[in-house]
């Protein structure tokens, strides 16, 4: 058995390594080099050499791995498992622990201004994250073009706060209920797609709105971004050194020296405390008929007509709150930047968005906080190879296909129990 | 006839040049249980789709006498016939949630209502007090339903882990959550052994005499349609060619002849 196993897995990684050769051969090996003004093409085999070697010893060992499961199969003895049980039972005391830490964390020692800007992305993404969570994970509406509503958010706060000179507070839910209108606008041509269908159509939906921003050039400076959104205040108290005459700033109000680390610490809260409502407002809905209909839904739309739960408002509500907190998400974007451009909004946040809520394990609101750390921090702890970032990154998803196919937490919680006396 | 509680007049539904059911018309009474029965592709999981809304009707007219009130299927669209005119259905391949719970299943077949109650979601989302005794009174009628099939002590499981005939059972009182006047079942009894057969004809007896709720059955197992029906609907070919009590439909040689052929 042993033996047939590693002959076969030995064969398997042959073709593995010819797969690599003739896709890695070409791209890597290949190099145009200008030599006395002549393009000349530079061979690199040892690095192909490399990456052929590195794919056929891997995929050796996935097979063996892969049998191994399957031997155990029926045992929970994985470490995924191990791990997923652990978070189960301590789900709610893990909860807080990990909130406290984010309340504490720019108070850290090591909390300096590179901390503090990738724990503001980071947060960032976690709320995208769960707002996603809603389209995709609850309702099982694969949403290509999420980025589309965090960019509506994020262009209507600005034009606000812009040329109205209204204050972050007014413009949070008007970017909210605008990116909002988007997702109903959205979710009418696509009420009867589905899966593959609808991927398409709002993959398309998201790049339409980038292109409108970019030739929209009378109400969105195009290409040339907005500049000069105005920084959020302290409840009326700017973040100043120089305050203009007579204005009360954050520091002189509370008698502290100025330090910019200010700003950025009220702008870290400002999202957690964002992020904490999305969540909150998801674990609630998800137990409320509404958050029931979405998963019926996504389980099976005839059996939810059948019983007459109507398939389109429970579609437009899903698609809505989903982009609503996008919205929200992206007008506080537009702030901390101060600056925007079609450039932020492209596809590839959409999809990093999508792995998240994927590799999380879908409607795991849990599983987003955990696929961000390791997708947004591997791509962090990568920045300085530039470009292996995204082979990185790359990896991270196949890694986590191959260990936890179903995302890194699957176990789905019902919303509501009989218990045993009912 | 003032008890007819559902009147089918000349249904015809049509696929390009396909006649699928021919100028058919029946009808079902509130304390009966009607069964068609019909060779493989009669047409009887077609008139389903057509009363309940999934298949519009080319021609023809279907009424559902609900109390007083005279209900035009015609008009109400797919979810609308459940939610409206209370009709529900099973179907011929299980529909459940899968991955949602036992209650869950029950909890969104009562969505309509909870829907109301929690105020789209406002009254809800701030805990009212209204809502979560509607919420109570829900979890009720799912547990008495449960308990009729047996299944309160799994409520909590995923449905799909279900065995196959708990199923079947869990389907057929998720339907009647909505409340139904009209209850359309899809070869209910498809899979199921002699004895899950024997309970399914005991809850659809129930069903019937306590919850006075008109049944339509499409079935092949004989057995059922035997011991249970009051009223028995033959169709061949999009065609009613009989209809009568069980024990006529039986002995009625149009039937054999489409079930069994004639010998020339």
């Amino acid at each position: 058995m042993g033996k047939d196993l590693i002959q076969k897995s030995l064969k398997d990684s042959l073709f593995t390594g010819i797969i690599a050769l003739a896709l890695f051969g070409p791209i890597v090996g290949l190099r145009t080099v200008a030599k006395n003004e002549v393009l000349v093409v530079e061979p690199k085999w040892f690095i192909v050499l490399l990456i052929v070697a590195f794919c056929a010893v891997g995929r050796f060992f996935i097979n063996i791995y892969s049998y191994k499961k399957e031997q155990r199969r029926g045992e929970p003895s994985s470490l995924g498992k191990a791990i997923s049980n652990f978070l189960d039972e301590k789900g709610s005391q893990i909860a807080i622990a990990a909130i406290a830490f984010s309340i504490i964390f720019p108070f850290m020692p090591f909390a300096d201004r590179y901390w503090m800007d990738i724990a503001i992305m980071m947060m960032t993404y976690i709320m995208l994250g769960w707002g996603l969570n809603i389209v995709i994970g609850l309702a099982g509406l694969l949403d290509l073009g999420y980025v589309a509503f965090y960019a509506v958010g994020a262009y209507s706060y600005a034009l606000f706060a812009i040329h109205f000179g209204w204050s972050f507070w007014i413009c949070l839910p008007i970017a909210g209920v605008f990116a909002g209108m988007f997702g109903i606008l959205l979710g009418f041509p696509v009420l009867r797609l589905r899966g593959d269908y609808l991927a398409i159509v709002t993959l398309a939906f998201g790049e339409m709105i980038r292109i409108l921003l970019l030739n929209w050039y009378e109400l969105t400076k195009g290409p040339d971004g907005l500049t000069g959104i105005p920084r959020p205040s302290f409840f009326g108290l700017p973040f100043k050194r120089y305050p203009d005459e007579g204005v009360e700033t954050f520091h002189t109000f509370f008698g502290l020296e100025y330090d910019p680390m200010q700003r950025i610490i009220f702008l870290y809260y400002l999202i957690l405390i964002l992020a904490l409502i999305t969540n909150a407002f998801t674990i609630k809905i998800r137990r409320l008929p509404v958050g029931r209909a979405w998963e019926a839904l996504r389980e099976d739309e005839i059996a939810c007509k059948s019983l007459g739960v109507n398939p389109r408002n429970t579609k437009l509500t899903a698609f809505a709150i989903g982009a609503m907190f996008g919205g929200f998400a992206g007008s506080f974007f537009a702030t901390r930047q101060a600056f925007i451009s079609p450039e932020s909004f492209t596809f590839i946040e959409s999809a990093i968005i999508v792995a998240i809520v994927v590799l999380g394990g879908m409607g795991s609101q849990t599983g987003v906080v955990l696929s961000t750390i390791f997708l947004i921090g591997l791509i962090e702890v990568f920045r300085d190879f530039e470009s292996y970032r995204m082979v990185a990154f790359g990896g991270a998803m196949v890694l986590i296909m191959i260990f936890r196919p179903r995302g890194i937490l699957a176990k789905r919680k019902p919303t509501i129990i009989m218990g045993k006396q009912g | 006839m003032s008890n007819k509680l559902l009147d089918v007049q000349n249904l015809t539904m049509r696929f390009g040049g396909l006649i699928a059911i021919d100028d058919l018309t029946f009808s079902a009474k509130k304390d009966h249980i009607t069964s068609i029965i019909g060779p493989n592709g009669a047409g009887k999981t077609t008139v389903f789709n057509c009363l309940t809304g999934f298949y519009k009707a080319t021609a023809g007219s279907m009424f559902l006498n609900k109390e007083d009130k005279k209900m035009d299927l015609k008009k109400f669209s797919d979810f609308k016939v459940a939610q409206k005119a209370g009709v529900a259905r099973t179907f011929q391949n299980i529909r459940l949630f899968p991955q949602m719970s036992v209650l869950e299943n029950m909890m969104v077949a009562q969505h309509n209502k909870l829907m109301k109650a929690s105020g789209f979601s406002i009254l809800g989302l701030i805990n009212s007090k209204s809502y979560l005794q509607k919420e109570k009174e829900a979890m009720k009628i799912s547990k008495y339903w449960l308990d009729i099939i047996g299944l309160t002590n799994r409520a909590d499981d995923n449905a799909g882990d279900l065995p196959y005939g708990d199923q079947r059972k869990l389907e057929i009182v998720r339907a009647m959550c909505i409340e139904p006047h009209l209850l359309c079942l899809d070869e209910p009894a498809a899979g199921l052994n002699a004895k899950e057969s024997a309970e399914l004809n005991k809850l659809l007896k129930f069903i019937k005499n306590d919850k006075k709720t008109g049944i339509l059955l499409i079935e092949h197992d004989m057995s059922v349609v035997m011991g249970i029906s009051d009223h028995v609907v033959v169709l061949n070919y999009g065609k009613k060619i009989f209809e009568g009590t069980a024990k006529e439909t039986k002995n009625s040689p149009e039937v054999i002849e489409a079930y069994l052929g004639t010998d020339d």
